[in-house]
């Protein structure tokens, strides 16, 4: 009886190791296929060499500038966003959470179309630098999340008004960006199209610093935050009674996750579903564990956007089609079923 | 009799709004170190409020709670959640977390950053687990108990939160006889064997005088009586408290006061009319 008290979650936590290295195989496997794929195809083996330091003079230009980088925003956008859903699902206990619904995408898709409108000339060329349009980006996204808690006030204790005040914002800001499409001229309309979409085409490896650099405050603030996420899984009156403000605490893990997804959707533009997806994957496989959960999500997170962006150059090239409608179109139906099985399996 | 105890929690002009509505109204209530004392009242007087006021989980809420003579407003979360449980009305937990981890998070309060798991937590944890009876479910899942199996796993979290004065809303609502007996056994032994000091809330009567050391009748907002059950249970207390005209006999077993109502109290049924 005791020994098998003992071993039973010993065994489990051996099978959830097995299962993240599996993971983790898989994600350096689809890395290195992810950047010797392309006009002409490089061996994984010469690209694993030159990525730990060898290879020849061409073979680091094509790997290093000119595959690498949006293999990598693709690898570190994906996982933040899956980060940042894994925080959202947690908190509200609800496996339907997910970025998309804060308003954080929505805004910072107007805080890109009104930076396109802002700065176009009247021959439709932008009066300054395209490289601005990251910060655009994010601060229509942290505005968003700014107007969900200053509207909800007292209500943004709880979750579910949290999240309604979220979809509500996001409702208005994409309604604005319509409106700003439709008026504005046509080069813009097209810019920002793609950026709504969700492309790491055309990334460099300026912005993927910048991305990281704002990516790791925010992420050990996240790690930080995540230690109390266990007791976070009460009701408020029992989390409260053993001693963890949840009605406050929620509210900076919401905050944390929308901070997380803003950088993320700066660089890349709007993925969708990712962070629905990739925690939602993440629990099925390692189920409650903390640490394994938000590695895994991450991981997923990080595979299924490289993974998106090497279907649309297998499948589309030479049309740069945004790997971010691949994450729609198969993330929208994973979507439907969850919502049908969540409705089945509730009566 | 409440003199000769020194009081655990004073409670001191504790009042609480919400809107126009005032719940609790300059209430003060002692309440004696390692007795069980009971709340009890009509719908809506406020007795739930006063067990999450007394634990400070009311924003809002005016006036003092001495614990020990320390105000406990200048406690800290944790530091409070070391010393005062509650276990609320409805808890809920993921139903895919296992009985083990719900009692683990007991041992929350006293974990800080540089101080994760102990050897002390996982003994608090199992002993929880032992004196509730759920170390058998261990590794069960939340959603797969029954409802008296969940309870004892709420309580054994609370348990291991090892604190001196434990708090329980309505802890037998959703339970059959026998494991509501199962229940406050359990309470009570909690107080005669580790001299805990417990304040429940409950709903029938008669269950509350057979446990309670000290009742409290809690009426629109005020403590309306509080002693010794055989005090308190006496017919014109429960027309004017419960609105109910009762006849007072004492339990042949317990030798504890049971009333049995013949129907609403006459001046209510006037009201009414």
């Amino acid at each position: 009886m005791s020994t098998l008290a003992v071993s039973a979650p010993a065994g489990r936590r051996f099978g959830i190791g097995a299962i993240v290295l599996i993971i983790v195989g898989l994600f350096v496997l689809l890395t290195l296929a992810a950047v010797g794929f392309g006009s002409t195809w490089i061996p994984l083996e010469t690209v694993a060499n030159v990525i730990l330091g060898g290879g020849e003079k061409t073979e680091k230009l094509v790997v290093w500038q000119l595959r690498m980088p949006r293999v990598m925003a693709a690898a570190i956008a994906g996982a933040a966003i899956a980060f940042s859903g894994y925080l959202l699902q947690r908190i509200t206990r609800n496996e339907l959470a997910s970025p998309g619904v804060l308003g954080v995408v929505d805004g910072a898709a107007l805080g890109v179309v009104l930076f396109l409108a802002i700065f176009s000339n009247e021959s439709n060329a932008l009066t300054v630098s395209v490289a601005w349009q990251p910060l655009a980006a994010a601060i229509g996204a942290l505005t968003a999340i700014s107007l969900v808690f200053i509207l909800s006030g007292r209500q943004s204790s709880s979750a579910i008004r949290l999240l309604l005040f979220g979809i509500a914002i996001a409702a208005v800001a994409k309604a604005l960006t319509t409106v700003f499409m439709l008026v504005g001229p046509v080069y813009q309309a097209a810019q920002a199209a793609r950026w709504l979409a969700g492309a790491v085409n055309a990334i460099s490896w300026s912005e993927i610093q910048i991305m990281a650099i704002c990516l790791v405050p925010t992420v050990l603030v996240a790690a930080w935050l995540a230690k109390d996420l266990p007791p976070a899984d009460l009701d408020d009156v029992s989390s409260r009674s053993i001693g963890l403000n949840l009605p406050v605490y929620r509210i900076a893990v919401f905050f944390v996750a929308a901070v997380l997804t803003s950088i993320a959707v700066a660089f890349v533009g709007g993925v969708g579903f990712l962070g629905l997806i990739a925690p939602h994957l993440a629990r099925l496989l390692v189920g409650r564990s903390r640490f394994a959960g938000i590695l895994t999500s991450c991981l997923l997170g990080a595979m299924m956007l490289i993974g998106a962006d090497l279907l649309v150059r297998v499948v589309f090239t030479p049309l740069e089609v945004p790997a971010g409608t691949v994450t729609a179109i198969v993330g929208a139906p994973y979507f439907l079923f969850l919502l049908m099985r969540k409705d089945k399996t509730n009566g | 009799m409440a003199d000769l105890v020194p009081s655990r929690i004073e409670v001191r002009d504790l009042t609480l709004t919400y809107g126009h509505d005032t719940v609790l109204d300059a209430l003060n209530l002692p309440i004696p170190r390692g007795k069980v004392t009971v709340l009890a009242g009509p719908n809506g007087c406020g007795k739930s409020t006063l067990l999450r006021a007394i634990r400070r989980l009311h924003t809002g809420q005016k006036g003092q709670i001495f614990l020990d003579n320390v105000d406990i407003a200048s406690l800290g979360a944790k530091d409070l959640a070391r010393q005062i449980g509650l276990l609320a009305q409805n808890p809920s937990a993921p139903p895919d977390m296992t009985v083990e981890e719900l009692v683990r998070l007991g041992r929350y309060p006293h974990q800080a950053m540089l101080q994760p798991w102990s050897e002390k937590d996982g003994v608090a944890v199992n002993r929880a687990m032992d004196g509730t009876g759920v170390t058998g479910l261990k590794t069960r899942r939340i959603g797969s108990l029954s409802g008296g199996q969940l309870q004892r796993a709420w309580i054994a979290m609370v348990l291991a939160q090892e604190t001196d004065v434990i708090c329980l809303d309505e802890p037998v609502n959703h339970l059959d006889m026998a494991h509501q007996l199962d229940c406050l056994d359990l309470v009570s032994k909690l107080n005669q064997e580790d001299g805990r000091t417990i304040v429940l809330v409950l709903h029938d009567l008669n269950l509350a005088a057979r446990y309670a050391d000290q009742l409290v009748f809690v009426h629109e907002g005020r403590v309306r009586a509080l002693g010794q059950p055989e005090e308190l249970m006496k017919p014109e207390l429960l027309a004017e408290v419960f609105e109910v005209d009762a006849a007072i006999m004492t339990d042949p077993v317990h030798g504890r006061p049971i009333c049995i109502p013949r129907g609403r109290a006459r001046a209510a049924v006037q009201e009414l009319a």
